[in-house]
This record gives C-alpha cells, sequence and structure tokens, in this order.
C-alpha cells in the first residue's frame, strides 16, 4: 500500500483531519461509519462523495432510501460538483414505481444477488476513487445476516480490485456484539458518530479508529454542518482566560473576525465573546475576566469546555502563580496551551523560561504572542485544536 | 377526555383499532397544547401533511398559524409517495426519505425539536406503518431509544398503533416500552370510547368514557 503522505489518498474535504490523516484516507481502503443509536453520520458520508465530485473523482453512491433526484438534491447542499463525477446506483425507483434514468438501477429489490450484482457492476465500469453504500442496515434487517456478509465482503473484493475507498453506513439495530466484531474486521477504519441534545441543541460528534495495530486514532471530534459549506469540525466552547490584564480581550479580537465585550473601563467583568472560523475549524470563544472576584463565572464557563487557551505576561513573572491557579480550577483533563502574550516588550520571558518558572508538565505547548498585532494567536488555536481531536 | 393533559419528560402508547379515533385523539391532543402556549411536533407516515392540515382544520384546529413556529412536521410520508414533496414556503417540514430510514426519522424529530426550541410534544402517527417497512426487532430497538431520547431530552411522545394487525407480542412489548396506554375501542352500537389504562406514576380512573369526535369528516385513526 502507498505510504506516501498524499500519495493515492483521498481527502476528507475537513482540513484538520485531512492532515491529521497524512492526506486523506488511503487507497483502496474500508471505512465503516457506525454508531448504535441515531446520528448525523450522513452527513460525513454526503459530504465525503462531495468533496471526490468537486475534486474532479468519480464518486459512486448507492442510495436504498432515497430517490436519485432526492438524493442528487440533497447532495447539492454540500456544494456544487460536477453532476457527471457523482454516480447514484438507483434502488428505489422500482419500489416507488417510478421511471428510472439511472445506469445502474436495482429493479428486484428483494434479491440481495441481484442487489450486489448492479454494485458490483458500476464497481468494475466506472472504476470511482470514493464508494458511498448508504445504508447497510436495510440489507442487514431485509436478509439473513450469513448472505449479507457474504455480499458485504463481495462488494469490499470488488472496490479494493477498483482501489476505491468504500464507506458503508451501518447504525446496528439487530445485531449481536460478535456479528460486530466480524463487521469490523472487514473495515480497515471505523468512524464512529454520536448525536446527543442538550439544553435543546443537538452536537454531533466523530471518532476515527484505524484497525490496523499502532494505526490513527482521533478523541471524539465535534463537527457541524452548514449549507454549501458542508461539515466542518465544531468547537462549542473555548476558552480563553489567564490573570488580571494579561491581555485575554486582545486574544479574542485577534481571533475573531466580530467580537462581543461586556466591559467596564476597559476591563472584561462579565466575558468577551467571539465566533473563529479558520482552516476548517469553527468555535465559539469565550474570554473570561481575569479578577479573583469573577471567579463565579469562570466555573460558570469552565463547563463543557473543550479546550483553553490561558494568557499569560510574559513580562509579569509574579502573576504566574494566579495563572497556575486557574489552570487547577478548569481540572486535569481538558487541553489547554499556554499564550505567552506581549512577548514584544522588554523584560519578557522565553516560552522555555515561562515553562520552568510555571513549572509546567513536560510538552506543554507555550506559544509567544502579540495579541495587539494578531501574532502567534491563531497558531495557538491550531495547536489546541489539534490537542483536542488527538491523535495516536 | 380528549383533552386529559399528559405530564412532560413522558410517553404514551395510544391503541385502537382501526377508524376508532385515534388521529381525532392527537389532534384534539395538539390542539389543546397549541392553545396552551406549547410547542407541537407531528410525525406523520400515514397522511400527506397537507390531509394532515385539512383533517386538523376540519377538528378545529388550524395549524396555519403555528407552523415555523410552534409547530412543525416530520414527514415520512411525501418521499415515498411518487409525488414531488415541496414544503410549503415559510413553513419548516423536517422531510424523511423513508420508512426504512428508522436513523433518519429518529434525527428529524430531533432536528424538529431543536427548530422548535424544547420541551415539545411529539405526536407519532402511526408507528404500525414501520412494520410493513422493517423488522420488528429493528423497530423495537428504534422505539426503545426514540422514547428515551423524546422523554429525556425533547419533552413528551405519543404514539398511535393499529389495534389488530400486529401480533400480541408486538403489542406487549410496544406497551411494556411506554409509560403509559391510552386505549381507544368501539362500542356495540360502535360509538367510540376511550380510556387511559395505566400511568407510571400516576394513580388514574381506567374507566371507559365516551370519546365524541369533533364535526368534520368521518373516518380514519
Amino acid at each position: 500500500m502507498e505510504t506516501v503522505a498524499g500519495a493515492g489518498r483521498v481527502r476528507t474535504g475537513i482540513q484538520v483531519l485531512d492532515e491529521r490523516l497524512n492526506g486523506g484516507f488511503p487507497r483502496p481502503s474500508t471505512l465503516l461509519l457506525f454508531s448504535d443509536k441515531p446520528t448525523e453520520k450522513r452527513l460525513f458520508a454526503e459530504n465525503f462523495a462531495v468533496q471526490g465530485a468537486i475534486a474532479g473523482e468519480t464518486t459512486l453512491y448507492v442510495d436504498f432510501f432515497r430517490a436519485p433526484s432526492l438524493a442528487r438534491a440533497e447532495l447539492s447542499r454540500f456544494g456544487k460538483y460536477p453532476a457527471e463525477r457523482l454516480i447514484v446506483v438507483d434502488a428505489i425507483s422500482n419500489q416507488l414505481l417510478l421511471e428510472s434514468t439511472e445506469r445502474y438501477r436495482i429493479k428486484d429489490i428483494d434479491s440481495i444477488t441481484e442487489i450486489s450484482d448492479v454494485i458490483v457492476q458500476a464497481i468494475r465500469e466506472t472504476r470511482p476513487s470514493r464508494i458511498v453504500i448508504d445504508s447497510m442496515e436495510f440489507l442487514a434487517d431485509h436478509f439473513p445476516k450469513d448472505v449479507v456478509l457474504d455480499q458485504w465482503k463481495r462488494i469490499i473484493d470488488e472496490a479494493e480490485r477498483a482501489g476505491s475507498v468504500i464507506c458503508f453506513l451501518f447504525i446496528n439495530w439487530t445485531y449481536q456484539e460478535r456479528d460486530l466484531t466480524a463487521i469490523r474486521a472487514l473495515s480497515d477504519f471505523i468512524v464512529e458518530f454520536q448525536s446527543s441534545m442538550r439544553g435543546g441543541i443537538l452536537r454531533n460528534s466523530m471518532r476515527i479508529s484505524e484497525m490496523e495495530e499502532g494505526g490513527i486514532r482521533t478523541n471524539w471530534i465535534p463537527y457541524t454542518f452548514k449549507d454549501l459549506i458542508g461539515v466542518t469540525v465544531y468547537f462549542p466552547r473555548i476558552m480563553v482566560t489567564g490573570p488580571f490584564n494579561a491581555g485575554k480581550s486582545t486574544v479574542v479580537r485577534a481571533l475573531c473576525e466580530k467580537s462581543i465585550s461586556v466591559d467596564r473601563m476597559g476591563t472584561t467583568v462579565a466575558f468577551d465573546y467571539g465566533n473563529v472560523n479558520i482552516t476548517g475549524i469553527e468555535a465559539e470563544v469565550f474570554g473570561t475576566p481575569g479578577q479573583e472576584r469573577f471567579e463565579f463565572i469562570f466555573k460558570i464557563f469552565a463547563r463543557e469546555v473543550s479546550g483553553v487557551l490561558l494568557v499569560i505576561d510574559a513580562t509579569r513573572p509574579e502573576d504566574f502563580e494566579r495563572a497556575k491557579h486557574m489552570l487547577d480550577l478548569i481540572g486535569p483533563r481538558i487541553p489547554y496551551v499556554v499564550l505567552a502574550n506581549k512577548s514584544d516588550l522588554p523584560g519578557a520571558m522565553g516560552a522555555d523560561t515561562i515553562a520552568s518558572k510555571m513549572d509546567l508538565p513536560q510538552g506543554t505547548a507555550v506559544v509567544p504572542t502579540v495579541a495587539t498585532e494578531s501574532k502567534g494567536v491563531r497558531d495557538a488555536l491550531l495547536i489546541l485544536a489539534e490537542m483536542i481531536i488527538g491523535v495516536r | 377526555m380528549g383533552d386529559a393533559h399528559f405530564p412532560t419528560n413522558y410517553s404514551i402508547l395510544l391503541a385502537g383499532p382501526p377508524g376508532v379515533g385515534k388521529f381525532e385523539y392527537m389532534v384534539a391532543q395538539a390542539r389543546e397544547a397549541l392553545r396552551q402556549g406549547e410547542r407541537v411536533v407531528f410525525v406523520t407516515l400515514d397522511l400527506h401533511p397537507n390531509e394532515v392540515r385539512a383533517r386538523a382544520k376540519a377538528l378545529k384546529l388550524d395549524l396555519e398559524p403555528y407552523e415555523g413556529k410552534n409547530f412543525a412536521f416530520v414527514d415520512c410520508y411525501s418521499a415515498t409517495a411518487s409525488e414531488r414533496p415541496e414544503p410549503p414556503v415559510g413553513k419548516k417540514t423536517f422531510l424523511v426519505s423513508s420508512f426504512s430510514n428508522l436513523e433518519g426519522i429518529g434525527m428529524a424529530m430531533s432536528k424538529a425539536a431543536q427548530e422548535l426550541g424544547t420541551p415539545v410534544r411529539i405526536y407519532f402517527y402511526t408507528i404500525s406503518t414501520l412494520f410493513l417497512h422493517n423488522s420488528t426487532q429493528a423497530i423495537a430497538k428504534f422505539f426503545q431509544i426514540v422514547t428515551s431520547r423524546a422523554k429525556m431530552n425533547m419533552g413528551f411522545i405519543m404514539y398511535a398503533v393499529h389495534e389488530g394487525v400486529h401480533e400480541t407480542m408486538t403489542m406487549n412489548l410496544l406497551r411494556s416500552l411506554v409509560d403509559g396506554v391510552v386505549e381507544m375501542r368501539f362500542t356495540d352500537i360502535m360509538d367510540h370510547e376511550v380510556r387511559v389504562h395505566h400511568m407510571r406514576g400516576f394513580q388514574i380512573d381506567s374507566a371507559w368514557h365516551d370519546f365524541v369526535q369533533m364535526p368534520g369528516p368521518a373516518g380514519g385513526g
């Protein structure tokens, strides 16, 4: 298999993910997009398909649920793509007694042999770089398990011969754990999905694990979807904190095109807020006040935080203890990056000096910044994003 | 009896033979909820949203002023009918592509609840239709997950189920997965009756009561 970064790989279009994956998923490979409860995994699959078509790759979409016209209409929400690059295998028109003009269509939905014959033929003839099977639970619920697993393998083999990256969407309604183990064993990557609702807001996240020993393994990555932009990694709460007058509000302003600050005579008394959108990452950034008397606000924001940017004044070692205390309040499990701000001023200490004076754990990221000139601030956020996403 | 007010974070199964008035009962429930300023999601599998609108109107519930604000459809019907689904302008309808797409139905309900804001009252009409397209095992797991999500994170859910078309085992399974059961039946002279069979955590009177339908076209439910 190709190991050169970027060569023979298909990009997901989600930049931070593609970087983690050394340029995307390798061709050929088999992906299992899995959950055991309803999630928005289809968003990921559709985004993956449309990204392929946009890149000029042939993409095959096998749809057991939607008529091709509806599938195409819904896929166009992910961006404008050349229509001829996306081939839909139509499994439904015959069921709905609709005319089908698709080159590949399944006439008898009650025959799993015919279903897989049509899919295999489509793969053989079009040699797509990407294939989406939406969804395997349709087959799992309509045919005997052994037959489904046999055909599953047959489709994987054909995809491998064509050099395709094939994604199987699968929500498990009916199978036992040992069947799932067999299905996982057929896959090179498992992408697990979660959707949960808290306070009336839906949150989606996914986690990628490579099955190969020592392969890639990410943390749960939160994501969101917007029409025409597609899927982006989304951090609902990044906290910017640090001692009084370290420059937290300036950091929030430097990160965000638009931000608001609730302040009194130039000092933040409630919070700063802004929305960041850089290189495929979207984040809601909250800045807290630095004074001790506002610690209650700090505690409110510290709930459900994805990560923390700790801003310190690199010229004021006397504040370091306070900064350490704030890290303690956040707790040990939240990723954080230290921003050594005002690093352009005389007397500013270097990253190593700060790390040792603050007695930070080995490997803690300390990034010199000049927030007033937007220097280093975005880099710090990207480092934090990579820490949150995580990779083994 | 049609205006019994059920608690939030609660699930109800509404069981009765076809034609007994389950749809009318649900509309009466939805009308009362909307009148009190609550939000309502109607999951339709058996009827086109336009038919639900028309029949609700005949039952003195004009959905027009509520749609997109306090009321939303999850439409599992249109995409499977041969006609093209065209959501009316300004109204919020969450389209599900197929009766087999159980995951899609579950997520559309969550998205509708998010759009309107929680808590919501969800009316699911009918769970019976799913059995034509999915295995009982798949529906049971779907039913259990969606019911617990609806109760925990969305508010209240009521499912209509046709009596007499499912096996006893299936009915018992559905009944065991909800907090309460409301039953409807025909009397000897074809009048309609309704009772609350049981409600977890509540002392209730399980006597039968007349169910007087509102004026309008007969049938359904």
